[in-house]
């Protein structure tokens, strides 16, 4: 890819630090019960505190809508205004939405599944059906900002998060957008904690209110993350990183491919590692070690990004950003447990 | 099974200046389809040009559904399958990209890299039951429900295809509705030109399963009877299944294996009519935006477009929509352009939709044949539109555009040309 591509204007998120525009005040945070459905015992997550969308985003409407679907209308909503754009001067069929996500809008489908099973196939209720579509976000965020280009919602495993970052850029590069809004998250429902949970995926933290430990398993979490991509040629105010180049590949020596994509030793590397499928954990980690040497500064898993599946890296690195003033290069870093990656290389201005 | 067979492609030879650069040409050298014709682009070929319709009672396949859909019957699993692990949607995608690269050197460095990039909408949704919503922990515990349920994500359909292809490139899986599939051939192309990787495999797999039989027919979008898209006493869709894989790469790296060049990919474009979540904006205006600019970036004008394989779903607001954005997007065109719905053979295939009727137009432009709309008897007044009907138009047909649109408001066109470049070894040739 053409070296300084495109450039992350702006940033948004709703997370469990809550809805964000730009950087997130550093904290440390702890999982909290889950409440939203019965549980056999403790059970902990790293949960998104409910809040009112249009407090944050006046006249904004979500009651029919999946969380993901509000949450990717508040997090863009706070992205572009972050990003300082005025959108009533941009013309908006050259506007792209690309969204990552692992497993769509699950609360909606879940509803529908519900009421299949409540009244059976015949008798489901109509309107979680096409909410539940795991394109219902990206079209939302399209229909309220009226954003008539390319629309895209990407589910790779793991790293959807990365390769919606991967496909924005490519649109710009091609001439097929000139901005796009990047987005990346998932909810957490009762189907996919206790998906987790039978797999043997769970850190022990799930179970006893004690502190994080090192490793052995993860703790859900659930969010949203916007940024604004514009072509760094285009865009003259601040900028919070330029995109430089990116490689995804569902096997092959990582490193070694993530070397040749480097060109070499990087001493002041960041490695954002997003943890993607949850049992990846420790392989982005063990993966962003071995090409980062000991120099790098490693932000990964085991914080409160480390359970949200596909908004990981993204949220890694807003913290990373937040956390101290940096400059060199940032490696956005996702693997799928299984010798897939995505891997992006970041200049921090 | 699929390219090596096609029938005998038109005479017609393109030697086109605008396609002046082999690294920046995309072309399709592999065609893979599983469809209620069977496995295969011949059978899918074979029957449609025979008038066939695959459309029968849903009762018979799914008890307890009325209604009329397209299934494929007897899909044989594929050789390593594992059936716990595989949705039916996954099984149908491994099928369609084993057809797709049957003639491959599948030892290649290149092939090794290639890239997949599939579509989904269902994806695994087939294999999970409403029991899951009651008590979810209890239903993973249940036989091999915790395999089943991990088969849920679109990008699984991309996985079990790289998986069973031992390809290891970039995996990527879209899922933008019933635009989903030609979605995934627009973007595949980009990651050609970025050089993402040697050769994608692009393409989407649905599977019918009571999830989305019910969704539909609880938005009432479903035609009891087999669907009449474009007629004016047409009352919606009928569902289909099916997968669709193309093989992509440049016309550089094609000729560097001596592949042989089933058709160019002229042109691609999206856009979103950021209207509504499932209605299309009643003028079609997204939709003619897409056309249009799939059309400036092929360097084509609407005259040179032989015929459009519509979206043409058979609903009251898609046909409407969509014969509007045909006005508006060929407006000044010398002549009505031809235009049919192929969704009347064998149903809606949802996020397969785009692959299959890429395949087909790409089929239409080999065999310089303009395939009808079935049961349109009444079309809906386009002056700007042929409404092909009846039997089977033969002539030459240099460039052909596939058009798709979905809930959400996504869209996106496809335009193929004929593979023809001169008698320059393309033809026959195999790596």
């Amino acid at each position: 890819m053409t070296s300084n591509l495109a450039a992350i204007t702006g940033i948004g998120s709703v997370s469990p630090y809550g809805p964000i525009a730009g950087l997130i005040p550093t904290c440390t945070l702890e999982p909290e019960p889950i409440t939203a459905w019965p549980t056999a015992g403790l059970r902990r997550a790293f949960l998104v505190k409910p809040f009112r969308p249009a407090d944050v985003v006046p006249g904004l409407k979500t009651r029919r809508l999946d969380r993901l679907s509000a949450w990717a209308l508040v997090a863009s909503s706070l992205a572009i205004q972050d990003a300082g754009i005025d959108m009533s001067r941009v013309d908006r069929s050259r506007v792209a939405v690309v969204f990552g996500t692992g497993f769509g809008c699950a609360e909606l489908t879940d509803a529908f599944f519900q009421s299949a099973a409540a009244n059976g196939w015949s008798g489901t209720d109509p309107s979680p059906f096409p909410e539940g579509l795991a394109n219902a976000p990206a079209s939302h965020v399209a229909l309220w900002h009226a954003l008539r280009g390319p629309n895209i919602t990407m589910g790779s495993k793991g790293f959807a998060g990365e390769s919606a970052l991967i496909q924005a850029a490519s649109l710009l590069r091609h001439g097929q957008a000139d901005l796009a809004i990047v987005l990346a998250g998932d909810t957490l429902t009762r189907a996919v904690y206790e998906w987790y949970e039978a797999a043997g995926l769970l850190s022990p933290a799930c179970y006893d209110a004690e502190p994080l430990p090192e490793s052995g398993g993860f703790v859900p979490s659930e969010g949203v993350v916007a940024l604004v991509l514009e072509p760094a040629s285009r865009r003259e105010a601040r900028s919070y990183a330029h995109f430089s180049s990116g490689r995804c590949a569902a096997g092959g020596d990582a490193v070694e491919i993530i070397g040749a994509m480097l060109g070499g030793a990087v001493p002041s590397l960041t490695v954002c590692a997003g943890n993607g499928a949850p049992c990846a954990a420790s392989t982005t980690a063990a993966v962003a070690r071995e090409i980062s040497g000991h120099d790098a500064a490693i932000v990964h898993a085991q914080g409160v990004a480390a359970g949200l599946a596909d908004a990981g890296a993204f949220l890694h690195l807003i913290l990373a950003l937040s956390s101290q003033p940096r400059s060199g290069q940032a490696l956005l870093l996702g693997t799928s447990g299984d010798g897939g990656f995505a891997a992006l290389l970041l200049e921090l201005p | 099974m699929s390219s090596g067979r096609l029938l005998p492609v038109s005479d017609l030879r393109i030697n086109d200046p605008r396609i002046n650069d082999p690294r920046e040409t995309i072309v399709v050298t592999g065609i893979g389809v599983v469809s209620p014709y069977g496995v295969g682009l011949d059978c899918l070929q074979a029957g449609m040009l025979a008038g066939k319709c695959c459309l029968s009672p849903t009762k018979d396949v799914y008890p307890g559904f009325d209604g009329t859909t397209a299934a494929v019957c007897g899909l044989p699993l594929p050789a390593n399958g594992d059936s716990s692990r595989y949705s039916r949607s996954d099984q149908m995608a491994m099928l369609a990209a084993r057809d797709a690269v049957e003639n491959f050197d599948r030892d290649s460095a290149a092939f090794r890299e290639s890239g997949v990039f599939m579509a989904s909408t269902v994806a695994g949704l087939s294999e999970i039951e409403p029991a899951i919503a009651e008590d979810p922990a209890a239903w993973y515990r249940r036989g091999s429900g915790l395999a089943r349920a991990a088969s849920y994500p679109p990008a699984h359909v991309a996985d079990a295809v790289g998986e069973h292809l031992g390809v290891r490139g970039p995996r990527c899986a879209v899922s933008a509705a019933c635009a989903s599939s030609a979605m995934a051939i627009a973007l595949a192309a980009n990651m050609l030109l970025d050089g993402a990787a040697p050769m994608m495999l692009a393409g989407g797999s649905d599977a019918l399963c009571p999830f989305t039989l019910s969704g539909f027919s609880s938005l009432q979008a479903l035609d009891p009877e087999p669907c009449r898209p474009f007629d004016v006493n047409r009352k919606g869709l009928n569902l289909g299944e099916g997968a669709a894989v193309l093989v992509l790469e440049t016309l550089d790296a094609a000729k560097a294996r001596s592949a042989e060049v089933l058709a160019v990919v002229r042109g691609w474009a999206m856009t979103n009519d950021a209207f509504h979540s499932t209605a299309p904006q009643a003028q079609g205006n997204g939709l003619a935006d897409c056309m249009r600019l799939c059309m400036e970036m092929a360097e084509v004008s609407g005259d040179e477009v032989g015929y459009v394989n519509a979206h043409g779903t058979g609903t009251p607001l898609n046909d409407v929509a969509e014969s509007n954005a045909y006005e508006t997007a060929f407006r000044g065109r010398g002549r009505p352009v031809p235009v049919s719905s192929t969704k009347s053979y064998f149903g809606h295939c949802l996020g397969a939709a785009g692959a299959l009727e890429a395949a087909i137009t790409i089929t239409a432009v080999r065999c310089g044949a303009l395939l009808p709309t079935l049961r349109l008897t009444d079309p809906i007044e386009s002056p700007n539109v042929e409404w092909l009907r009846g039997e089977v138009r033969r002539e030459a047909l240099p460039l052909a555009m596939s058009v798709s649109a979905g809930f959400g408001g996504s869209n996106t066109a496809l335009i193929f040309g004929s593979g023809g470049f001169g008698d320059g070894g393309l033809r026959n040739g195999r790596s």
